[in-house]
């Protein structure tokens, strides 16, 4: 029986550690549209975070430069999705989805160098307590910082909307910029720094996958996750909580769909490979009903662009 | 506390209009000071320079003898002017708290109890914890004057904050306003409507063009003399309504009305029922908020609701759509222009399409018959003056009354049997009013019967021909126009009754 045990625990550690990109990447992008901006660049800015954190370890062989230099190009990526969104007042959506395909194939570009070479093993925390407890050692210890980081992120963000001064006033903007102008906010340096914590949020995920998750580098390695985070915060009615409940149910079946490929069940495998977004969504859009919560969670001038009266 | 405000040859000018011409004015504490001019006279762009919204391209603005720069709403803020705007500038869905403590640097403890003692002393009711979504728009406007007073203000701009207001939270609204003042807050108050300059302000400053035409004390002025110097013509009055179908026959019966709502935002509407006759005006009273907008729903078909039945010309029509009730020629006109009976992004000759899907030939095999449908607009333009004739304009540049004329003429071109109102003129300046006024009474004469649901009594006594109020959900009983006064009005709107 300790096997049985033992193993759902192993279960639910990889379920964990599965969802932790989508968790920064939705975190990072809830934060920026709860400003009232709508960034569909999250999958070009996580690829450019996961290559740029692979070829960082390789060059300087320093895992801790290799994060720090992921969330840092992230952040530069998305400067100028702000630059032309903000300053520019080009369209978002169409904005977002450049930066999404000139991200991809940066990335491509740049990675050419770096196909095959093994990535570097990365510091794990508890490593002891994970194998001498039974069931919950796989479950809560031996992860990366990263992942700590990660479940973290969600009560953080959750506080920081809800209880901060600073988090009021990012509501405020992207419930109605022009109030907020007119109320003395500066509604660009908001909307700027919101679309740049974004950006380096998903260059942290993009860096989860190329350092801890794969540590390798793959062209396209992040495979439609940026996506996935996209419709999470949508589905999550932005509420960073149920970000993390939806991160964890697609984590989940993702992982689960795969033993059941596995057991070889008689069901086809491209059903079951679209297991996880059809029940992401069901159970969000279940939790998330709520008509009047979702008019008051949604930023209202999500996507529109502002610009000031002079 | 003695303020003084002095604006010194401010000048603003946007491309092809010159908004504001070498305005100069002085204003000092203790009084109540009206500025005064039609829509576009160049009054809400004074006050945005005043607020720091807009910068002038010239003049300069002195407070207490400095001069003061205004660069932004902080400037603004930092020199004690308080600013509460037409179109409010709230945060719709963070709480009523939150609007407030977003641009103050006290503690949350310490705002909150200085917010509680100004809703006492002004006997204010609002609920600070509940999003302002869910306010009335006379609370919502609370909430803009208190975020003013929290700072301590010198000076107190309004900009036509009556525009959404009740008679009932308008009176209210003027007592706040006379106890500022006497408080030595200087008021600044921006309208078009002449009764208010008349009953509450001391001076009154006219604007037209983007020039001040006139400063004098309100003792010495009349109705009539604001209204020419306003418009700066002889204005003509309205006529007045001949009935020429006293007994004629029934056109709509509403039996068994009822909604029960599952929001509990929306008002509930207990057992409505009434009847119109051709080539008649039914005027619904009541102060905002008693069901109006629900009832207008139902007339208009957004709501279904169960038990209700809807005669008109002999068909029972209450299951039907907005579009099906069209084809049976009843038209309606609802309260919000920009968001419910017009969409403001679309140009003039596709929002004048939205209504007519099946009355003509627009559309032809599913593909938009761009010409007809632009004939047919520049007709409605030319047949209801509006001050256009560019139909390829977006509706987000008309001016409301403009807006109103051409929401009325969309749905009169096709000569429909009922037109239903809600709040047909608010925030129109006169000529518009007058003219929307006089379109309603002419469909009366023509035999084209209208019901008009309006928070505004003085536009219910000229329209009507029979008047009821509805309070809480239930109307009251349905009274010869000619019977009803606005004092008996006043005690139905407030929930009493005059048996």
């Amino acid at each position: 029986m300790s096997f049985d045990i033992n193993f759902i625990g192993i279960l639910i550690g990889a379920v964990m550690a599965s969802s932790v990109p989508l968790i920064l990447a939705a975190c990072g992008e809830l934060i920026t549209e709860r400003s009232g901006v709508l960034n569909l660049g999250v999958e070009g800015m996580m690829i450019i975070g996961a290559i740029s954190g692979f070829a960082l370890m390789v060059v300087t062989d320093n895992l801790f430069l290799a994060v720090i230099g992921s969330m840092l190009s992230g952040l530069i990526i998305s400067i100028i999705f702000a630059l032309l969104t903000q300053s520019l007042l080009t369209n978002h959506v169409a904005t977002g989805l450049a930066l999404t395909i000139f991200g991809i194939g940066m990335s491509a570009m740049i990675g050419k160098n770096f196909v095959g070479i093994p990535g570097k093993e990365f510091p794990l925390l508890f490593v002891d307590l994970k194998e001498s407890v039974p069931f919950l050692g796989p479950i809560f210890f031996g992860h990366s910082i990263i992942l700590y980081f990660a479940f973290l992120l969600p009560f953080l963000t959750n506080y920081f909307l809800k209880n901060t001064k600073l988090g009021l006033i990012v509501r405020a903007v992207g419930d109605s910029p022009t109030s907020a102008s007119n109320q003395g906010i500066n509604v660009l340096l908001v909307r700027y720094s919101c679309i740049l914590y974004g950006g380096a949020m998903c260059g942290l995920a993009g860096a989860y996958l190329s350092l801890i998750y794969t540590p390798q580098w793959i062209e396209n390695m992040t495979g439609g996750r940026g996506w996935i985070a996209l419709a999470l915060v949508v589905f999550a009615t932005w509420s960073p909580i149920k970000v993390l409940i939806g991160a964890l149910i697609f984590g989940g079946i993702t992982i689960l769909q795969l033993h059941m490929q596995a057991v070889g069940l008689r069901i086809p495998v491209q059903l079951l490979s679209a297991l996880p977004y059809i029940m992401t969504i069901i159970v969000l859009v279940v939790i998330s009903r709520d008509s009047r919560k979702i008019k008051l969670n949604t930023p209202t001038s999500l996507g529109q662009i502002f610009y000031k009266e002079k | 506390m003695n303020t003084k405000l002095i604006i010194s040859k401010i000048s603003k000018i946007y491309p092809g209009c010159i908004a504001n011409d070498k305005v100069s004015l002085e204003f000092g504490s203790g009084k109540i000071y009206a500025l005064l001019g039609e829509n576009g006279a160049g009054k809400s762009t004074l006050v945005k320079i005043l607020s720091g919204v807009v910068k002038p391209d010239e003049g300069e603005v002195f407070l207490n003898n400095e001069n003061i720069k205004l660069n932004s709403p902080l400037d603004a803020k930092k020199n004690n002017i308080g600013m509460v705007f037409q179109h409010f500038n709230l945060f719709e869905t963070l709480s009523v708290f939150e609007n407030l403590s977003i641009d103050s640097s006290k503690k949350n403890e310490e705002l909150r109890l200085q917010v509680n003692d100004i809703l006492k002393k002004y006997n204010f009711k609002i609920d600070l914890d509940i999003p302002v979504l869910n306010l009335s728009a006379g609370q919502k406007q609370k909430v803009e004057i208190i975020r003013c007073l929290i700072r301590n203000p010198k000076v107190l701009i309004m900009d036509e904050p009556t525009s959404v207001l009740t008679e009932q939270e308008t009176d209210d609204l003027f007592v706040s306003l006379k106890k500022f003042s006497q408080e030595g807050i200087l008021i600044i108050y921006i309208t078009h409507k002449l009764k208010e300059v008349l009953s509450l302000c001391d001076e009154v400053a006219v604007m037209r063009k983007g020039k001040v035409v006139s400063v004098s004390s309100t003792n010495e002025e009349k109705i009539e003399s604001l209204a020419n110097k306003m418009v700066g013509e002889n204005l003509s009055t309205i006529k007045k309504k001949i009935n020429n179908f006293k007994n004629s026959e029934e056109i709509l019966k509403i039996s068994n009305l009822n909604f029960i709502s599952d929001d509990p935002y929306e008002t509930n509407l207990i057992n409505l029922n009434f009847s119109l006759k051709k080539g008649e005006c039914l005027g619904i009273a009541g102060i905002s908020g008693n069901g109006q907008s629900e009832l207008f729903q139902i007339l208009s078909g957004e709501i279904i609701t169960e038990s209700t039945s809807i005669m008109f010309r002999q068909k029972e029509i209450s299951k039907l759509n907005p579009r099906e009730r069209r084809e049976y020629l009843m038209a309606f006109s609802p309260e919000d222009r920009i968001s419910q009976a017009a969409v403001p992004e679309l140009k003039i000759y596709e929002n004048v399409a939205l209504n007519n899907f099946k009355s003509s030939n627009f559309f032809e095999k599913g593909l938009v018959n761009e010409k007809k449908i632009k004939e047919h607009s520049k007709k409605i333009l030319s047949n209801f003056s509006v001050n256009t004739d560019n139909v390829e304009l977006k509706s987000q540049f008309l001016s409301g009354g403009n807006l109103q004329k051409l929401i009325i003429g969309r749905e009169l071109i096709t000569s429909p049997e009922l037109l239903v109102c809600f709040n047909p003129t608010w925030g129109l300046d006169v000529g518009a009013i007058n003219y929307i006024h006089e379109t309603l009474i002419n469909i009366n004469e023509q035999g084209k019967s209208s019901i008009v649901i309006s928070t505004d009594n003085d536009e219910l006594l000229r329209l009507s021909d029979r008047i009821c109020v509805i309070y809480k959900g239930k109307l009251s009983k349905i009274m010869d126009a000619s019977t009803v006064t606005p004092e008996k009005l006043g005690i139905l709107m407030g929930g009493g009754s005059i048996d």
